[in-house]
């Protein structure tokens, strides 16, 4: 028997509570999954490695085949998700159904990073590499970031990949990408998108931290530890420093980051933005989802 | 003595060349332990007049971000054997760096390219640098209160 996983046809950090739910029930009963995305309109890079993240889980669930993918339907949303590297990746996690798009991620576009694996140090140097060389003159020119801001987007991108490398105990994804962000900015905004299946925050900080959160503990401490406290898992003093700095530096930029692990999911909200600080109770999904986003500056009072 | 440590080459050696990049813990921990080996390989100042100083010229790095800032320059100094002066640093390298010490109580001093030295860090810990640089006749106050290298 298959399990019915809809990706909602705008698939993006808002709606992937309803995504996770859905994949948290499907499999329940460690039955093969199918991931319906033939009526996908949209999708941000958030939501393109959230559903790598999803294959990634169940694969290693314990089902022998892989899980199922049916492809968008529309042509440009195909499309669009050929030229962000997805399906590049989704091949090695799914069996995808539908017509495919032939040839490479396109190198020129709003895509700053595709869709990039993210397992080892050194993917992180590409990252960082590949980031420095294609975005720096388009976050200069269309956000108006100034060049400390662009080389501070390219240590925060290091230090948000690096969390999967250090924490997840398995691989994950990153996506940067540049769009007109509507919801509540009307402005352009650049977007760094990482997530991965792996162990979350909880489970990453539980041997440290669980004994002084007591009958707290959970995914929200464990988030609130980790983002607001700068606490790592790591006993040496000088750790804890990268999600400290992401935060420095979006405080500068007017910045927004995101977290979901587990049930949970811990934001620092920019005035321009109407989300919630810390959410609990949500449907369980595995390892860390992270939300990275930089306005165009002059959008906001600095 | 100051020694003079070339970190653009260090990094080239450690990754065979491949990263211009100071990014991940495991860069930043390979890069630390050559500096140590190299420093080590000097023997201090050899004069007994307190700890080495050390040059790390970071000219033809590219980006740097807090880990490794952290895994290089704060370890170093937490291993308490060097006082560090920082050379050819970027606005970004400086942004990386400074609240890595700040934020550990720690402190390095830039070296300008006209041999002023401005204190990166935790202003307690920099004004003993600057001290036991004057104790070394390494450093002097010029008028106006600020510091400069002797002889640069």
């Amino acid at each position: 028997m298959t399990r019915l996983v809809e990706v909602p046809t705008q698939f993006d950090d808002r709606s992937f509570d309803q995504f996770a739910g859905a994949f948290a029930e499907a499999t329940k009963d460690g039955e093969r999954l199918l991931f319906d995305a033939h009526a996908a309109e949209w999708a941000s890079p958030y939501g393109l490695v959230a559903l790598l993240a999803a294959g990634q889980a169940a694969k290693r669930s314990g089902v022998a085949e892989l899980p199922l993918l049916t492809a968008p339907t529309q042509a440009d949303v195909l499309s669009y998700w050929a030229r962000a590297g997805f399906f590049r990746e989704a091949t090695q996690l799914f069996e995808i159904h539908g017509r495919l798009p032939r040839g490479k991620p396109a190198e020129e576009s709003d895509v700053l990073l595709p869709v990039t694996p993210v397992r080892a140090a050194e993917d992180v140097h590409e990252v960082v590499s590949k980031i420095q060389q294609r975005a720096s003159a388009i976050l200069a020119s269309e956000l108006q970031l100034d060049p400390r801001a662009t080389m501070g987007f390219a240590m925060a991108l290091s230090e948000a990949c690096q969390n999967i490398v250090e924490h997840a105990g398995t691989g994950g994804w990153v996506a940067v990408q540049s769009y007109h962000w509507r919801r509540t900015l009307a402005r352009r905004v650049v977007v760094i998108a990482v997530a991965d299946a792996g162990v979350g925050f909880r489970h990453s900080l539980e041997p440290t931290q669980a004994k002084r959160f007591g009958d707290r503990w959970g995914d929200a401490a464990a988030l609130e530890a980790a983002l607001i406290q700068g606490v790592s898992r790591f006993r040496d003093p000088g750790r804890g420093q990268g999600l400290a700095g992401i935060r420095r530096y979006l405080a500068r930029w007017e910045g927004k980051i995101a977290i979901r692990s587990g049930t949970a999911r811990i934001a620092i909200v920019p005035s321009w933005d109407d989300d919630v600080p810390l959410k609990d109770g949500l449907p369980a999904f595995p390892g860390a989802q992270v939300l990275i986003i930089i306005p165009e500056q002059g959008s906001t009072a600095r | 003595m100051i020694q003079h440590i070339d970190v653009h080459a260090v990094l080239r050696e450690s990754s065979s060349g491949v990263y211009t990049d100071l990014v991940t813990r495991p860069t930043g921990r390979v890069v630390r332990e050559r500096i140590s080996q190299v420093m080590a390989g000097a023997g201090g100042d050899g004069t007994g007049n307190g700890p080495t100083v050390a040059r790390m010229d970071f000219s033809g790095v590219g980006c740097m971000d807090y880990s490794c800032a952290d895994e290089i320059v704060a370890k170093l100094l937490r291993e308490g054997v060097v006082l560090l002066l920082l050379w050819g640093i970027s606005d970004a390298h400086r942004e990386a760096i400074e609240p890595v010490l700040t934020g550990h109580g720690l402190a390095v001093l830039h070296e300008r390219p006209d041999g002023t030295l401005d204190p990166l860090g935790s202003p307690a810990a920099a004004a003993e640098l600057l001290e036991q640089l004057v104790a070394q006749r390494l450093a002097g106050r010029l008028p106006g209160g600020t510091f400069a290298l002797i002889g640069s």
